[in-house]
């Protein structure tokens, strides 16, 4: 038995953040935003949006797109690091606003930026074993309302941008509607090096922070705020995304010329741009939408695999490869191959 | 030393920064001839052309933030070859 994309979606909030409102606050221009991280702009959520509420359009729109009712859908994981609480995670808000959708498991998985490969991997792992038919896999983020708007954040606050994305992911014998999407998850690769793992975090609220997992004084420091050895993360990044891509690839017996279309996490325009030049592909096989939605985090892989089927640039019979990396480090390769498509 | 290959690396990268190559003892970084992303080809280079692997762990931009770094670096792993 094998997994199949079925259906993707995405959805992002109204609200429009250019560079040049940012830069108002970051103390620099817009040029040096876009320089620095091929982005010109972002969404970011309304004070009522969260992101569960991004996650539940996302899935909704994945649903409709796979021709899924939400009483079918057996397992829900949703991948965010910037939930609307602490406790619980966002699946279960999600399956709650789902009519009609069972008691069905509902699992939060905290991978940060490379959750898309480890919630496939998850996903890949119930169908395949017949404990799950249809498993739906989100991804998103809300986390413009944790960014230091100050000048001395600005390499940090100018990436980040909201949104939400969705696959439904099925088993090979729950055949597409005609015409409709079949992508089979041919094979992934996911690792993790904790050696990294003070690299790329927020600090706070945690249970390793002394007497108590949030204080004044900790909030005072800016604990709360996401944290990032910006360098050490592109170096790493580029050199496991890079070897990922070049050992799935072998591992399947093909070459990385075979592969039409890439869909990496959005980290950065010029890391993208970094790791095309490594990997020898141009760069018009590689999805991109970092320049208008920012680095979405938990939820980029998934909004550009959306991008990916909307724009058509994954036809059928052509492989695919997603590509991600984020905190821990985690990072990894799903090799993907197209037997049907549709539009969104 | 480095070799004249790296150099000249630093040498391009010092010029398209309107500055000239430091000591040996300061910041290739605050100098502005490396950045994040020319540090990915910078270490790529120094592995090519010194003949040496880079490990994950060693792969930390502190290990490469002056030349007299640089040069420590590629001296001990050719030792430990």
């Amino acid at each position: 038995m094998s997994c199949y994309i079925r259906g993707v979606g995405a959805f992002v909030p109204d609200r429009v953040v250019t560079n040049t409102e940012l830069a108002s606050f970051l103390g620099t221009t817009p040029d040096w935003i876009e320089e620095n991280s091929g982005i010109r702009e972002r969404r970011w959520v309304r004070h009522n949006e969260s992101a569960s509420s991004l996650a539940i359009e996302a899935v909704r729109n994945a649903s409709r797109h796979a021709g899924l009712s939400a009483d079918q859908i057996d397992y829900l994981i949703a991948c965010t690091l910037s939930p609307d609480y602490q406790v619980p995670g966002i699946a279960p808000f999600v399956q709650r606003a789902l009519v009609g959708c069972r008691s069905i498991p509902a699992i939060d998985i905290r991978t940060g930026c490379a959750a898309i490969l480890y919630g496939l991997q998850i996903a890949r792992g119930l169908i395949e074993s017949g404990a799950a038919r249809f498993v739906v896999c989100c991804g998103a983020e809300a986390q413009s309302k944790g960014l230091d708007l100050r000048p001395e954040s600005r390499e940090i606050s100018m990436l980040f941008g909201d949104g939400a994305g969705a696959l439904v992911l099925a088993a090979e014998q729950d055949e597409p509607r005609s015409g409709g999407l079949s992508i089979r998850v041919e094979d992934i690769l996911i690792e993790t090096d904790g050696n990294f793992a003070e690299d790329l975090l927020v600090r706070v609220p945690g249970s390793a922070n002394g007497d108590h997992w949030l204080s004044e004084d900790q909030l005072e420091r800016g604990l709360h705020r996401g944290s990032m050895q910006g360098r050490t993360v592109i170096l790493q990044a580029v050199r496991k995304l890079a070897e990922s891509a070049y050992r799935v690839a072998e591992r399947n017996g093909i070459s990385l010329d075979q592969i039409a279309t890439f869909i990496p996490h959005q980290a950065n325009g010029n890391l993208l741009r970094k790791l095309s030049k490594k990997l020898g592909v141009s760069e018009s096989r590689v999805v991109m939408n970092v320049d208008r939605l920012g680095n979405t985090s938990g939820a980029s892989a998934f909004l550009a695999m959306e991008q990916a089927v909307r724009e058509q640039r994954i036809e059928a019979d052509s492989y695919s490869m997603i590509l991600a990396f984020g905190a821990g480090f985690t990072w990894g390769a799903a090799l993907c191959r197209c037997y049907g498509r549709s539009r969104v | 030393m480095l070799p004249e290959t790296v150099m000249d690396f630093l040498n391009d990268a010092a010029r398209q920064a309107g500055t000239v190559v430091p000591a040996r003892d300061e910041s290739l970084f605050q100098s502005g001839l490396l950045d994040s992303f020319s540090l990915v080809d910078f270490i790529t280079l120094v592995e090519t052309e010194c003949h040496i692997k880079v490990s994950d762990q060693e792969l930390r931009p502190e290990l490469f933030d002056t030349i007299e770094k640089v040069e420590s670096f590629i001296l001990n792993a050719a030792q430990a070859r």
